[in-house]
């Protein structure tokens, strides 16, 4: 018996696509059609045997469909009823549509032509489908095929980088790491030759982004560390936890909540906590406090001062 | 269970060469697989039927013969099984496979994979030149993204937990009419049951999974559902006036409108700024501390100075 993860249905539906498929790829390798339908070489043996068996009533060797796979490499006869291409059902359509939507704002002005074939073939599904899907991407996808580049080929990057913590926009030269999610958010981990430090990139905050020399070593080591600050949220809970990234999780009710919050950024811990200055309070480390303090009486200072005026 | 797999393409085959209906004695008679008592060859036909209408296999049902009344005839017309998007060139291939190519490890990655494999049987090589440089991607790893679009596709009602403001998870049941993605978040649109009114939801405010209820097809998705209108409410309710240190608030800047003012001191600029939501506005001006003044409304001016002068007191 092959062991097989896809349902009964599921497996028919591949058999229907495979179909086609071979027919359009008379004689192709059975490890690139495994590869192609996402199965290993044993359970495309298995689809095949089962195919094998299947044809018109009657299913006589006149009605079976006809395969010869035993070379290694795969041809069909005999199976003009299934050799038209299925057609994509809605989810398929949906996920497609989804992505033109990507790849529409990932063209810039000097490719019109593609993004009228684009906006073509959204209007199309569209029409099948109706308008209930859009995506407004926020990442470059030219700045993540960059960067995917680079790292593939260990080159560094020349990033203009808009740090929305420290509130400005900065160039540096970076050794890209690793292309990873962080809650929700694409982000990519770097060695930043400019700060001599590991720091972690928003992709939707790179402004442009630029192969460079051939990767210079990064050193090892240790990262530095991290800080952290230990909250008491009392109102706004969902929006005080979002803000500060932490997992959230559902309550009957809630007076008070506490939070360890970590980052590599002081910097970003104390702008978030003066955000919340109405809703969260910081209760450690001292240093901390004694920065908002500072930060908060700083600021009014400013409100205080005769040379601003309202 | 390849029986059942075997079953499911011989019929797909027996009604899809059928030039007229077939009746269901016909198919028990002739498409192999069928075996046992009436009654369970009657329910196994029935379960393979809305499993091929889930593969999007639709199986029309007719008349065999309009003299004899009562014995319903079935088949599949080509044209409803077939690739519905005609004729494709090199290039909208490329665009299409570049499009599904985008869900490459996202949560619905299996649905881009088999429409992956029908756009290549089309047998139409992609124009890799045009691939060069782009690489679309779609970022999710939420699992309740896929029953949301198969919600909305199959048109049934969705019922989740929704953390509000307190945390707490609030049940509610929801007819999905649409998505989208944007400001790196997912959201589902639809006509919130409970609150008989049109409601967005994020989809990681959601505790645990998205349930589907009862069954598909019952609703109808209105005419005229546009979801990124529901998000582009252009008029700014409130505008105030605030102070930006050079150089510094470059977020502010970018969508706000500076204005001239003699008073203005040096090192500063002044902008008039518009916003909607009065409590995310109050944290949003917090965040630039002392680099931002508000100048005006007076009382958005006197809701920062009291909350910095709290802060003073608590950390004080």
């Amino acid at each position: 018996m092959v062991k097989s993860q896809a349902t009964p249905v599921e497996k028919a539906a591949r058999l229907l696509d495979l179909v086609p498929y071979i027919s359009t790829h008379q004689g192709i390798a059975l490890a690139d059609l495994a590869t192609e339908f996402g199965v290993s070489q044993a359970e495309l043996l298995s689809d095949l045997n089962t195919l094998w068996m299947c044809g018109l009533p009657g299913y006589t060797p006149l009605e079976l469909i006809d395969l010869e796979f035993e070379s290694g490499y795969v041809s069909i006869r005999n199976a003009e009823v299934l050799q038209r291409v299925r057609l994509l059902t809605k989810q398929e359509l949906v996920i497609i549509l989804l992505g033109l939507d990507i790849l529409y704002t990932s063209l810039d002005g000097s490719r019109a032509d593609l993004q009228a074939a684009v906006a073509k073939l959204t209007d199309k599904i569209k029409k099948i489908v109706g308008n209930i899907a859009t995506a407004l991407p926020i990442v470059d996808s030219a700045h993540r095929a960059t960067i995917a580049l680079a790292i593939k080929s260990r080159r560094d990057l020349d990033l203009v980088y808009h740090s929305t913590i420290r509130d400005s926009v900065t160039e540096r030269s970076i050794t890209p790491l690793e292309l990873s999610l962080d809650l929700g958010f694409e982000v990519l981990y770097a060695y930043c030759q400019s700060a001599q430090g590991f720091r972690t990139f928003r992709l939707d905050n790179i402004k442009s982004v630029t192969l460079g020399e051939s990767s210079i070593s990064v050193p090892s080591g240790e990262e530095g560390s991290d800080f952290q600050w230990d909250i008491l949220v009392r109102s706004r809970f969902r929006t005080s936890a979002e803000r500060f990234r932490t997992n959230f999780i559902p309550r009957e009710s809630l007076e008070s909540e506490s939070f360890v919050v970590t980052s590599f950024s002081q910097d970003w811990l104390l702008r978030s906590a003066m955000c919340t200055l109405a809703s969260v309070e910081v209760q450690r480390p001292p240093e901390a406090r004694a920065m908002i303090a500072d930060k908060c009486r700083k600021t009014l200072e400013l409100y205080e001062s005769p040379a601003l005026p309202s | 269970m390849s029986r059942k797999t075997e079953r499911l393409v011989n019929l797909t085959i027996a009604l899809l060469a059928t030039k007229r209906y077939l009746t269901k004695s016909e198919i028990f008679r002739t498409v192999d697989g069928y075996e046992g008592s009436d009654d369970s060859k009657e329910r196994m036909f029935e379960r393979d039927k809305d499993d091929l209408r889930n593969l999007g296999i639709e199986i029309e049902v007719g008349s065999f013969d309009p003299l004899f009344e009562d014995e319903p005839g079935y088949r599949i017309k080509p044209e409803n099984y077939q690739f519905q998007l005609g004729e494709v060139n090199a290039q909208e291939i490329t665009l299409l496979s570049l499009a599904a190519e985008a869900w490459r490890g996202a949560s619905l990655g299996s649905s881009a994979l088999t429409a992956l494999n029908k756009l290549h049987a089309i047998g139409i090589e992609s124009d890799t030149e045009l691939l060069l440089g782009l690489a679309p991607t779609v970022v999710t790893e939420d699992a309740n993204l896929e029953v949301a679009i198969s919600a909305i596709t199959s048109r049934t009602t969705l019922s989740f937990d929704y953390l509000n403001e307190e945390l707490k998870a609030q049940s509610r049941a929801l007819e999905p009419y649409a998505l989208t993605s944007r400001y790196g978040h997912w959201y589902v649109l639809g006509r919130d049951l409970d609150r008989k009114a049109i409601r967005i939801f994020r989809l990681d405010r959601i505790s645990g999974a998205l349930k589907l209820q009862g069954r598909a097809a019952s609703f109808e998705i209105p005419e005229g559902v546009d979801i990124s209108a529901a998000f582009s409410i252009s008029t700014d309710l409130l505008t105030a006036q605030i102070f930006l240190r050079d150089g510094r608030g470059l977020n502010l800047r970018n969508r706000a409108r500076q204005i001239a003012d003699a008073t203005t001191p040096v090192g500063w600029q002044k902008f008039e700024i518009g916003y909607r939501d009065h409590q995310r506005f109050v944290e949003e001006l917090l965040w630039y501390s002392d680099d931002l003044i508000v100048s005006a409304p007076q009382a958005l001016r006197d809701e920062i100075i009291g909350h910095l002068k709290s802060g003073m007191v608590r950390y004080g």
